[in-house]
């Protein structure tokens, strides 16, 4: 179960609309912000790959401009993923077997 | 994991990303550390883009466990991208080669040997290629990816081995064109200034690339600039709406291939309004028409009458007006400190050199150079193209130091370096990327060794070279660390060691030389390049009965691989081939580059002064000891470039030529390729991380939607893309990217249907020889609605 910790930049003038979405994704938490529309967050993820889904949909948001990671533990999952799996699904807008 | 843990690691990761910004949390002073502390920390770059990210791997029961960003880095300051901080998962992974593989022939199925036979047969087929077609039969195609020491090593080899030039490597398709830019333009190959100059900037002018996806980090950096000074402008020029136009103040949108006009006009308004720097040309410039005569400003100015911005818009079309060209001139000439940063819209191109020229035409018109915050840079794709290949003598016409092939004096200087009698390098350059896939094709490259790259996906009208690596009359051996499209037309297979299981040095973008020390061990079974290529070449000196083979690598007898002969290697590249040249790497020896949190920026001669960081601006007296010890005159600035002796800066008269294909009633629409955020290059490796396999596990077409509406296309559907070399079938991405007209496709995806390689051309530069693999001409169809697809990655 990987935690990241991540920077989020986004336009100093939205930062509070960004706050209020923030603690709306499960596993992410905000430990602070500046005004320049730096947002420190932790992501605690059951796996790096909802991590990056997580991190996905934080970015759609117009007024999210980065998000620069700056740590990454991953002790629970060293294992490395399984070769040849397949994934089945259609390219545009069916949700992926999530792992 | 008991929560008290979960809760220390959560602390760790928030303290790391707030020490970076500056931010005070407040259990900072509550006595939690920053960095989880129960696995060590081994410093090294990230492998997957040409930034050059530092980061530090923990590592815990040998085992990588955890990535950070290192804070003091003048690269990315702590910050890494989600594809950065994923690399990590190709070490343990289970499709790692961990066996030398070998079949006779190429439709035999592969058998498993030992290192002792695989060598040997190695050995055995490139001694009877030279014996029977003489040692131009041979060759070394290598990669950008490859450690400074193995490239360094492998054209050693070859060059001082086997006496021939074919050496060659994946930057021929990068950043060729930029090498012959710099030279052309300022004499030396490598920007002048780097990423410092990014805080210092006023205007970005950004052109021919998606910054965002491709170099995120730097993009970060572009950004956090302009969030920060609201006075500053981010101009993106791209025949593409791309995450980069997010934070552009002006977006030109033009045909592809038309961007040589644009830049021109550019001139044409800067000339006609006396926005350049007169005393900075008149000191340090001199203006050549295209057969290198020299002319002078008038004539320039004559030159340029015709691109006015008003004829200019009517080629560019697009959303391109004459008062977005002149605006931009204004910008571009009038801010306190322009920087303009590019990468494969510019490069990959049958003008690429032309069209790097008059990026640098700009810069020198306007003296928006060697100052803080101004410069020409032009950014790298892969982590070591610049180093190992650019600097390390890993293409077939340089030698190690930025030396010319046929400079007999320059072969001289390498050959005493060596050991070696005169003459024993030969005069003539090998064949570039192209010829040699070529003279695979014709029978005429009998051995052929390829290195860490996949030339069966990333070589332009793919299936044309295809047929020539699957001939069973040329031998190839691939080194790899997974299997590729390409390890499936070799006879041998030799399973390397990754980044991190080895060590050595990566150059980025900036000239900035950084080391990355073995942290875990490789599979079993898997080696690093620098030990294969010793073994190699001592049996090779046994079979050809050449001493002179076994003495390239005498030198390296019995140091161990891991450390002590990398070492070796880097030590007799960095003192004896670059002293005196202008990438002078002495002082950055392994000691002082362990030191550095982010290694040396060349020249840097001396340790004490390689421990200050390097050159961050070169050709700059007091900022560059090469400037002050080559310096001429008294003025500030001396241009000491080998390939200038007159000691100036070049502008460039170079008109608007048109790319090889261009779209007719046949093949109506532009193709252009580039990359997507997740995937790097072949995706051999990002296609192996299933967190950025699903983020993206297709390649698609984008379509402009007033092209899609035409062809009753939408969102989904299956589309056919198709030129006169190849066809593929991709899903649609409808949306306001390309320009109409064009439509753009990811080159990572492997599958025999989506290959965008096989629509592209191989057309290339005259100078640069680099191929034309962002414009060629096709035609789209519907084929149907959307279909059930399945990602590809190909595992032997
Ligand atoms: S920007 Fe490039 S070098 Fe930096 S973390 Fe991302 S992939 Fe690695």
């Amino acid at each position: 179960m990987p935690i990241g910790g991540i920077i989020i930049s986004v336009r100093p003038e939205k930062t509070e609309e960004i706050l209020f979405v923030l603690v709306q994704f499960p596993g992410v938490e905000v430990h602070g912000h500046d005004e320049q529309g730096n947002v420190v967050a932790v992501i605690d993820a059951p796996s790096t790959w909802v991590m990056e889904k997580i991190v996905k949909k934080i970015n759609v948001f117009e007024a999210v401009l980065s998000i620069g990671f700056t740590y990454l533990n991953m002790e629970d999952e060293v294992d490395g993923p399984a070769p040849g799996e397949r994934i089945p699904g259609l390219f545009h807008g069916v949700e992926l077997d999530a792992g | 994991m008991a929560q008290s843990r979960r809760e220390f690691l959560k602390k760790t990761a928030a303290l790391s990303a707030a020490s970076y910004i500056g931010m005070n949390l407040p259990y900072a002073k509550a006595g939690v550390a920053p960095g989880a502390e129960e696995q060590t920390w081994h410093r090294g770059s990230c492998r997957l883009c040409g930034t050059g990210c530092r980061v530090e791997l923990g590592v815990k029961n040998g085992k990588a466990v955890a990535l950070r960003g290192v804070k003091d880095a003048r690269t990315n300051f702590g910050y890494l991208c989600m594809k950065g901080m994923l690399f990590w998962k190709c070490m343990g992974h289970p499709d790692r080669l961990t066996k030398p593989l070998f079949r006779e022939k190429k439709t035999d199925k592969f058998k498993e040997i030992s290192w002792d036979q695989a060598l040997d047969i190695a050995a055995e087929k490139f001694a009877d290629a030279v014996k029977q077609n003489g040692s131009n039969s041979v060759g070394y195609y290598g990669s950008g990816q490859c450690l400074t020491e193995e490239t360094y090593l492998f054209q050693k080899v070859f060059r001082g081995g086997l006496q021939t030039n074919n050496v060659e490597g994946n930057p021929r398709l990068c950043m060729a064109s930029a090498v012959g830019g710099y030279l052309t333009s300022f004499g030396a190959d490598e920007p002048i200034g780097g990423y410092a100059d990014i805080e210092q900037a006023n205007c970005f002018f950004i052109i021919g690339s998606n910054t965002a996806e491709a170099h995120p980090v730097l993009f970060r950096r572009i950004m956090r600039r302009k969030l920060d000074n609201k006075d500053v402008k981010v101009i993106n020029a791209d025949p593409r709406v791309s995450q980069t136009s997010r934070i552009a103040d002006l977006h030109l949108q033009f045909d592809p291939g038309t961007d040589l006009t644009l830049l021109n006009a550019m001139a044409h308004v800067i000339i006609e309004e006396k926005l350049y720097d007169e005393k900075f040309l008149s000191d340090y410039t001199a203006f050549k028409s295209g057969k290198n005569e020299t002319v002078d400003l008038e004539a320039y100015r004559k030159f340029l009458a015709d691109y006015t911005p008003e004829k200019a818009a009517a080629i560019c079309r697009g959303n391109m007006t004459a008062d977005k060209i002149r605006q931009t001139a204004r910008w571009f000439a009038t801010s306190k400190a322009t920087l303009s940063l590019w990468t494969m819209g510019i490069n990959q191109r049958k003008q690429g050199v032309w069209a790097n020229n008059l990026i640098h035409n700009l810069h020198i018109l306007t003296g928006q150079l060697l100052k803080p915050g101004a410069d020409s840079l032009s950014l790298t794709g892969q982590p070591n193209a610049c180093g190992g290949v650019r600097e390390g003598g890993g293409l077939c016409h340089i030698l190690p130091g930025h030396r010319p092939v046929e400079k007999e004096n320059l072969r001289n200087q390498v050959e005493e370096a060596w050991g070696m009698p005169k003459g024993r390098i030969p005069a003539e350059p090998g064949y570039h990327t192209m010829a040699m896939f070529t003279a695979v094709n014709e029978g005429k490259i009998k051995a052929l060794w390829v290195n860490c790259t996949s030339p069966m996906q990333s070589l332009p009208n793919v299936e044309l070279y295809a047929k020539g690596m699957k001939r069973e009359d040329v031998f190839i051996v691939c080194t790899d660390i997974f299997p590729t499209l390409t390890t499936q037309v070799v006879n041998l297979i030799l399973p390397a060691a990754f980044h991190f299981e080895k060590t050595g040095v990566y150059g980025c973008t900036e000239r900035r030389s950084q080391l990355t020390v073995k942290a875990v061990d490789a599979p079993k079974g898997a080696m690093p390049e620098v030990w294969i290529v010793r073994e190699w070449a001592r049996l090779l000196a046994i079979k050809l009965q050449d001493p002179l083979i076994a003495k390239c690598v005498e030198s390296y007898d019995g140091l161990e691989p891991d450390y002590a002969l990398p070492k070796a290697i880097w030590d007799e590249y960095s003192q004896k081939l670059t002293k005196g040249r202008d990438n002078d790497l002495r002082g950055a020896t392994y000691e002082v580059m362990k030191q550095m949190a982010d290694g040396v920026q060349w020249p840097a001669p001396t340790e004490e002064y390689a421990l200050t960081g390097g050159t961050v601006k070169k050709f700059v007296r007091g900022m560059d000891p090469m400037a002050d010890s080559h310096a001429k005159d008294d003025k500030p600035y001396q241009f000491y470039g080998p390939a200038h002796p007159d000691g100036k800066l070049w502008i460039w008269l170079r008109e608007q030529a048109a790319p090889e294909e261009v779209p007719d009633a046949e093949y109506p629409f532009y193709l252009s390729t580039g990359r997507i955020v997740d995937h790097w290059h072949t995706s051999s490796m990002t296609g192996r991380i299933p967190e950025l396999l699903r983020a993206n596990p297709y390649a698609f077409v984008e379509i402009n939607p007033k092209d899609a509406a035409k062809l009753g296309i939408i969102p989904g559907d299956m589309v056919e893309v198709e030129s006169r070399r190849g066809k593929n079938m991709l899903p649609a991405k409808v949306y306001e990217g390309p320009t109409q007209g064009m439509v753009f496709v990811y080159w990572h995806d492997q599958h025999p249907d989506r290959l965008i390689n096989k629509v592209t051309k191989d057309a290339f530069d005259p100078g640069s020889k680099e191929p034309e693999f962002k414009i060629c001409s096709c035609r789209i169809k519907r084929i149907s609605g959307p279909q059930a697809l399945t990602p590809f990655i190909y595992n032997g």
